[in-house]
């Protein structure tokens, strides 16, 4: 495509991006994401996007949009910064796992084993960035009352959402009662289940603004390694040496 | 001095503990962490305050019986048995609460299949292990004799298990006394770089992390040891008064913990210097939350007033009286609970990122924590069973008669 024609979608090129990247051999594959903040208008349907897509209970959220305000009236400017897990090259997080549930795959992604982990939150207070949140075996239709044989109702209501398996990590995890992931710290993962069929993750398709530009970054033709390369680009709390595989555009 | 009149209102109270908190037990069996009201942004709560503050508690067994059996002071030499009886019952309340606080307990099992020899609490779990096997063994072989003792007196009650916990013995040489002995000497030996880097390690956990302003720092470690020390040594002053009201005993250890207390505070104040002084916004948003914040109490009245001015007037004015220097220590020793609070909880309770209080509701993702009902009842069980553990010890196990001739021992 001509680059003088009207540019394409971004999501058009990072879906050509992904195609691209899965046919290398998964361990020469880096995933890496770009949040574009001037591009962000702060609708929060990521978030949405997230929750939806990982059936993620009360008090669950892997990509929170922080607002943030600067400046003093009448010169005062807002702008919204995305936060997923910032998948850091050096992740404290890892560090701190006492049982190895918790490791950053060969494509850079940190991922949670639901079956090992031990709920014992030591990798929430470990990183710098909040991302990791617990489950605590809640339910949004906790309360409503039950009406047998209707179609409204907690459990018709539960049925619709929260009583499907989430599909993380490719697999089915079981109702929500005692079992993984309650009990689990739990993380953003790329939606590596959605990637593994083809599909970009959740956030990025729903990112109304375009903000977020997800792809492989080592391949130098990608979306993402491009945005990248810009003199805009600035990571979160850098001066902590976490190294982010999510970078921000000022 | 400890009279039958105090064992049976410390049973009750034991005993009551234990009904009232059933209720939060139950709750935390059925449910686990549901009705709890730690969150994402506050994950570790007041049963992780109530771990460090047992897992400190441990440290004047400690100094004790490596003053006795390592450097081989005869002083404290009565009381051997009795703190490191002290020390496997905080152990094991200590490892109950935490347990409690896991969400999955039962893969515990973890640590051994698949261990991170990078993490700090790896090792801090690994340490807990080793102080167990090192003060069970210890509290065993120093227990022997009056086991023994105590199997072959057909008139005494259950004197059948006691021969079952002597291991089945039925004599006790000299021979058996003096190889015990030098056993106990070479476990107080292991013991000593295992209980340093134990309590090192404790604070080590929360010194490596670099976005906790707190906690992030070198003398992180050392404020653990010297805070494990001074409840330790309060904890093991009051229980001497309690079971051996000797003026030589307790009012040398009350000096002791005088002086750790001294280190303690001014070690505190150097924390609070450095980081007013540091500006760092996080840092001084968490001391603010110490001092001024809505628990100010918890710091100037509980830690400060009760637990370091009073105790400290006490153990000047009134240094040979053994009863107000041991009431001086119980006052230290429960008001510690404060000092742990007021660690853990203030550098969880601010943000580390700008914004996030507005992102997305939740009462998990809050920092304005306190302790539910329910978190309070699991802990009044939890303290409650360390009480009736340790009292119906100390009657049902010959801990006393151990104690009674290890002077000459040593
Ligand atoms: S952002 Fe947090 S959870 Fe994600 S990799 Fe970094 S330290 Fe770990
Ligand atoms: S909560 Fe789970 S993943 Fe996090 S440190 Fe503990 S065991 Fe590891």
């Amino acid at each position: 495509m001509s680059r003088e024609l009207p540019a394409e979608d971004p999501l058009v090129r990072m879906q050509r991006d992904l195609k691209r990247a899965l046919k290398k051999k998964p361990k020469e594959i880096q995933w890496g994401m770009v949040i574009d903040i001037a591009k962000c208008i702060g609708c929060h349907a990521c978030t949405i996007g997230c929750v939806a897509e990982n059936k993620l209970p009360p008090g669950v959220v892997y990509r929170v949009v922080l607002e943030e305000e600067t400046g003093h009236y009448p010169q005062v400017r807002r702008r919204f910064v995305p936060r997923p897990c910032l998948h850091c090259q050096n992740p404290p997080c890892v560090k701190a796992c006492p049982v190895t549930a918790t490791w950053k795959t060969e494509q850079g992604v940190v991922i949670v084993d639901y079956n090992r982990c031990i709920g014992c939150r030591y990798c929430l207070v470990a990183c710098p960035y909040s991302a990791r949140t617990s489950d605590f075996a809640e339910w949004y239709t906790e309360g409503t009352p039950d009406l047998a044989g209707k179609l409204v109702g907690r459990k018709a209501a539960a049925n619709g959402y929260e009583a499907h398996p989430a599909a993380e990590y490719g697999k089915k995890w079981p109702d929500r009662d005692h079992d993984s992931p309650v009990g689990n710290a739990r993380k953003c993962h790329f939606c590596l289940h959605r990637l593994k069929v083809g599909m970009l993750p959740a956030c990025t398709t729903t990112c109304i603004g375009r903000a977020t530009i997800f792809g492989d970054r080592s391949d130098p033709q990608s979306l993402v390694s491009e945005m990248i390369g810009s003199p805009r680009v600035f990571r979160l709390k850098e001066e902590l040496g976490t190294l982010p595989a999510v970078y921000y555009l000022k | 001095m400890f009279t039958e009149k105090h064992f049976r209102y410390v049973i009750i109270l034991a005993v009551a503990g234990l009904i009232i908190g059933t209720w939060g037990m139950g709750a935390r069996l059925l449910y686990g962490h549901k009705y709890m009201d730690y969150g994402s942004f506050v994950p570790w709560g007041l049963w992780v305050a109530f771990d460090l503050f047992f897992l400190g508690l441990t440290a004047g067994a400690y100094i004790v019986s490596v003053l006795t059996y390592g450097f081989r002071i005869r002083l404290f030499a009565a009381l051997g048995p009795l703190s490191v009886f002290a020390l496997l019952v905080t152990l094991l309340c200590e490892g109950i609460i935490i347990s409690l606080d896991l969400g999955h307990p039962l893969r515990i099992y973890r640590f051994l299949l698949s261990p991170n020899f990078g993490s700090m609490l790896f090792w801090l779990v690994a340490f807990i292990v080793a102080m167990w096997i090192i003060y069970l063994t210890t509290f065993f072989l120093l227990l022997r004799e009056q086991l023994v003792a105590w199997s072959r007196d057909e008139k005494r009650p259950g004197h059948k298990i006691y021969r079952l916990l002597a291991g089945g013995r039925s004599d006790y040489t000299e021979a058996d006394r003096a190889r015990d002995h030098r056993r106990v000497r070479i476990m107080s030996y292991i013991s000593m770089p295992i209980g340093l880097l134990f309590f090192g390690m404790h604070g080590a956990v929360f010194a490596i992390l670099l976005n906790r302003p707190l906690w992030n720092g070198a003398m992180t470690p050392f404020l653990f040891i010297m805070a494990a020390l001074l409840s330790g040594g309060a904890l093991i002053t009051f229980l001497t008064y309690l079971f051996h009201p000797r003026d030589d005993l307790v009012q040398p250890l009350g000096r002791i913990v005088l002086g750790l207390l001294a280190t303690f505070l001014f070690l505190e104040a150097l924390q609070f210097f450095v980081g007013y002084q540091s500006k760092v916004p996080n840092f001084v948003a968490s001391l603010d939350l110490i001092a001024f914040g809505p628990f100010w109490w918890n710091f100037w009245v509980l830690h400060l007033l009760i637990g370091s001015a009073i105790p400290i007037y006490i153990l000047i004015t009134r240094a040979n009286d053994t009863k107000a220097v041991s009431w001086a220590c119980f006052l230290i020793l429960v008001t510690f609970f404060a000092v742990r609070l007021n660690y853990l909880i203030p550098d969880l309770a601010v943000y580390k990122l700008e914004g996030l209080q507005n992102t997305f509701f939740s009462h998990r993702l809050r920092t304005d924590y306190v302790p539910n009902f329910n978190e309070w009842l699991v802990s009044i069980w939890v303290i409650s069973l360390g009480l009736l553990t340790f009292f119906l010890g100390m009657r049902w196990l010959p801990v006393e008669a151990a104690g009674m001739e290890e002077e000459e021992h040593v």
